[in-house]
């Protein structure tokens, strides 16, 4: 499965770049994640929860941050399992300043999905992800906001 | 002729299922009966690095839960038929464990089961299990698996092939009248996946009772003796006299409840472990991932013809997948069940099959609805066309130039074969003219001419097929690989009273079997229908039996319970001759009665069956009762054939092909029930049609399920179909005592190529020959714009 989107932020890279590489953050803004455990730089232990219609399930594995160019972007390696199915994703992710202060977030990949994820799930998975996306980014939004104030 | 012979008797079962009052296994509470869950693999090729229980057993209700390391049998399920290569050696049958042990070779492998006291607890403490799998490279097309460096299903051999097989005529003969043709018609491509989808998902229960060492297992089956043989003999070594296995209300098979599954066996062996009675019923999805699929073949087919259209030869080559182990009868769908059609209902001279069948990393594939009749029907029939449009001919006047004559397999020899097989008797002109005037053959053509001109896309397909079912006799078939005999039991008991119990060893999971069985047997013994009873479905009351497949029903079962009441009737008369005083010779049995011919003498069945037990005043030396038990092996397949036409219209901007016409003139020998022999004939339609347009299990690369719901797989629905315009033509099977042939699976194996070659009609004029099943729209569209 494909993965595409964009998205506009209110801060600059640089804040952003932070933001992201920093795994608190991370367990705050990315929906359902209820742990995040760092294993060694840029690699993390990630136990999620996903509820999206009828997509819900509890996730484990690995999240991975490679190619990293300071605040122009890097890839994110997911091998999350689950009883309904596993995921390996890599999502390449791309920084660039726009406007006034703010960045322009474009990412794109693709999703490996196996189990009922895939028999039942593909038809809708490209859904949840896109709401997964959205959340997570309006989580971003809002502590970007948290931390201006 | 009796009373209800021929006669469309409304179904005595209906009754109960129309009230919801049958009682399918997931019906069945027993006392202490635990639930179960299977942990299934979500890879289609992996090792099982680890399988880590530890937290599911803590879990609520959990009773136990057993992997591939328990030693629940070592060898698993058996292959009930060996096809062995063409240079000799023995077919690769590789051990179908009833948990996966190293490895998983499909996707929905079961690697642990969870038992629980309940359903919810099972699922939940399932969830539990932490299975570490390393994920192989996986191989799903059987075409591909061939290839040289495809991964291997079974490490054990240095291919994936389970063997190769050939028929018909010397290939370098075939090959070199092909070379001489006026015309070769080329086809390559898929008969498609198929999921079986019966309305009732599998379900069983094991019950075993430590007081008499006996088990009883209540299972969703078509052939209950059958599995219980392989269970006993096979996959848990146990003693047969032990083992009972009860399938009463089963809601439709199609073939793929034929077979012994691994689940069948492991609760089984668990239910004696844990010493609780176990249920497991499929839920839909399982049923997509474990259900033996139907079809998968790879074709690649040639047929020549000379300048007037006569066939001179035909060569094909296939590869027919069989997932990653061989079901019960795997092996004989492409081969015997297949290849020995090629001749269809033509003269074809030359005729070469040449068949390769490839483990691929996906559940097995076995016999479905018509179980390689179709796939041969489909590719006859396709090409034939495909031909005539070629050479600018008409389908019906090639199909008039080709037919075998008619021949009535009594005062004219049977049809013998280039394909092993000596057909019973036909009529196929008189069933083409028949479906050609239902339809108005000549008025649609000018119709069609009209509706071109205003830009409508209008076609029409033909399908002349013919078919093999009631398999058979045992010594054929042992001589084709069979490891079973295919005759069939019944047994006609006469109570004190003269009711009647008949048991018979077929099997009904919709067929109608206790409605159109008592209506032969009370006109054969002219008693009322009220007064007879049709048992089957339990291996304690019905002594022997090999189940219902290949529409054996009635031609074979049926058969059987002939014999008996044959006897029956000859031991009868003996009682009724002593009682009436009178010689045996001068009695004659008409409406329920012996009577001395020429006198009003007369004594009733009921009479007859009384004296027999209670036998006072008795004929000297005979046995008492009235209790016979009959082996039915039949002399031959039978042959049902007919002619299936379908009309559509294509959606010119969507390519949506709307079916807006299809008659079925089916000839299936004699008929004991019209309204049943319609009913198979719709439903068979329905699911030919649904291949032809909609259904397609698909796998991708990495052997993922991507059609594992009713979402993404389309199965028919009523607003789909037109209503089938059905009739028939009678020609009697000369060699069973109904004069019966089968209609079953007659439905299913003559639609899809008359529906494909309706549509491609439709598009004949844009230069379109050839569509890839199911046509979607986005199909159909595509081949319209090239």
């Amino acid at each position: 499965m494909k993965i595409k989107g964009n998205y506009t932020l209110s801060t600059t890279p640089e804040i952003f770049w932070q933001m992201v590489m920093d795994p608190d953050v991370l367990e705050k803004v990315t929906p359902g994640i209820k742990e995040l455990k760092a294993l060694s730089p840029d690699n993390y232990e990630a136990l999620s929860e996903v509820k999206v219609g009828p997509v819900r399930g509890n996730f484990k594995g690995n999240l991975s941050i490679k190619d990293k160019v300071e605040q122009e972007g890097c890839t994110l390696v997911i091998d999350q399992k689950s009883k309904m199915g596993n995921v390996i994703a890599e999502i390449v992710m791309t920084l660039a300043p726009e406007g006034e202060g703010q960045t322009k977030v474009e990412y794109t990949g693709e999703a490996k999905m196996s189990g009922t994820l895939a028999s039942m799930g593909q038809r809708i998975m490209s859904g949840v992800v896109s709401t997964l996306s959205k959340q997570f980014f309006k989580s971003m939004e809002a502590e970007i906001a948290a931390r201006k104030a | 002729m009796g009373n209800f012979i021929g006669k469309a008797v409304k179904r005595r079962e209906d009754a109960r299922f129309l009230k919801g009052a049958g009682t399918y296994t997931d019906d069945i509470k027993l006392p202490k009966m635990t639930q179960s869950a299977f942990v299934r693999s979500p890879y289609a090729h992996a090792k099982i690095l680890s399988i880590d229980i530890t937290e599911a057993e803590k879990a609520d209700g959990v009773v136990a839960i057993f992997t591939g390391k328990d030693p629940c049998g070592d060898y698993g399920v058996p292959c009930g038929w060996q096809v062995d290569f063409k240079n000799g050696e023995t077919m690769r049958e590789p051990k179908h464990p009833l948990l996966a042990k190293d490895k998983v070779k499909h996707l929905g492998e079961a690697v642990a089961i969870v038992i629980a006291e309940t359903l919810e607890q099972a699922r939940d403490a399932a969830e539990l299990v932490e299975v570490d799998y390393e994920e192989l490279p996986a191989v799903t097309n059987p075409l591909k698996a061939m290839e040289k460096d495809a991964p291997l299903v079974h490490d054990e051999w240095e291919d994936n092939a389970a063997f190769d097989w050939c028929i018909g005529n010397d290939r370098a003969e075939v090959e070199a009248a092909l070379e001489k043709a006026h015309h070769v018609t080329v086809m390559e491509y898929r008969n498609q996946r198929l999921a079986p989808n019966a309305m009732e998902p599998r379900s069983y229960i094991a019950d075993y009772d430590v007081n008499g060492d006996r088990y009883t297992l209540y299972t969703s089956t078509q052939n209950p003796h059958l599995i219980r043989l392989l269970l006993c003999a096979f996959a848990l070594g146990i003693p047969e006299h032990k083992v009972r296995i009860v399938s009463r209300d089963v809601g439709g098979g199609f073939g793929s409840k034929i077979y012994h599954y691994t689940e069948e066996a492991l609760l089984t062996w668990a239910s004696k472990e844990i010493g609780r009675p176990v249920k497991w019923t499929s839920d839909r999805s399982e049923a997509f991932l474990t259900d033996a699929h139907g079809r998968d073949h790879v074709v690649k087919s040639k047929m020549g013809f000379d300048k007037d259209g006569k066939i001179v030869a035909h060569l094909t080559d296939e590869y027919c997948g069989m997932g990653a182990y061989l079901s019960t009868f795997a092996p004989a769908v492409p081969t015997y069940l297949h290849g020995t059609l090629f001749q269809g209902v033509y003269t074809t001279p030359l005729i070469h099959l040449n068949v390769t069948a490839p483990f691929t990393h996906t559940v097995p594939v076995d016999a479905y609805r018509g179980a390689g009749r179709p796939e041969a029907t489909y590719l006859l029939e396709r090409i034939i066309s495909k031909g005539a449009q070629e050479m600018g001919m008409d389908p019906v006047e090639i199909r008039l130039k080709n037919f075998i004559p008619p021949f009535d397999g009594v005062e004219q020899e049977g049809y013998q074969t280039q394909v092993a097989l000596q057909y019973d008797s036909g009529n196929y002109e008189r069933a083409l003219k028949k479906a050609l005037d239902k339809l108005g053959y000549e008025d649609f053509r000018k119709e069609q001419k009209k509706a071109r001109e205003e830009g409508r896309l209008l076609g029409v397909g033909i399908s002349t097929y013919i078919e093999g079912c009631g398999i058979a006799p045992s010594a054929v078939v042992g001589a084709l690989g069979a490891r079973a005999g295919l005759y069939e039991v019944g047994q006609v008991r006469v109570q004190p009273t003269g009711k009647v119990s008949v048991f018979t060893g077929s099997h009904s999971h919709g067929q109608g079997h206790e409605t159109v069985f008592a209506q032969f047997v009370a006109d054969k013994l002219g008693i009322d229908m009220a007064d007879v009873e049709i048992e089957h479905g339990d291996t304690d009351q019905v002594a022997f039996g090999m189940g219902t497949y290949g529409s054996r029903s009635l031609s074979v079962g049926g058969s059987a319970i002939i014999k008996s009441i044959d006897k029956i009737l000859e031991k009868g008369a003996k009682i009724a001759a002593h009682k009436l005083e009178a010689a045996e010779d001068d009695l004659e049995y008409a409406n329920g009665k012996w009577t001395v011919k020429g006198t009003e003498k007369s004594v009733s069945f009921g009479d007859v069956a009384l004296t027999a037990y209670v036998p006072h005043n008795y004929p000297e030396g005979l046995e008492p009762g009235l209790d016979f038990s009959s082996f039915y092996d039949p002399g031959n397949f039978t042959y049902p054939f007919g002619t299936h036409i379908a009309v559509v219209e294509v959606d010119k901007d969507t390519g949506k092909v709307e079916l807006q016409r299809f008659v079925a003139v089916d000839d299936v020998g004699n008929i004991m029930n019209p309204m049943i022999v319609d009913g198979q004939i719709h439903g068979g339609v329905a699911q030919g049609v649904g291949q032809a347009l909609l259904e397609e299990v698909v796998y991708d690369e990495g052997g993922q399920m991507i059609t594992g719901s009713y979402m993404d797989y389309a199965m028919p629905r009523a607003d789909d179909l037109p209503m089938i315009e059905t009739d028939n033509t009678v020609t009697p099977c000369p060699h069973n005592p109904l004069g019966v042939k089968g209609a079953g699976e007659a439905g299913a194996i003559g639609s899809t190529p008359a529906v494909v070659n309706a549509v491609v009609d439709a598009l004949a004029h844009l230069g379109v020959t050839d569509i890839q099943m199911p046509l979607k729209p986005q199909t159909v569209w595509k081949a319209m714009q090239n």
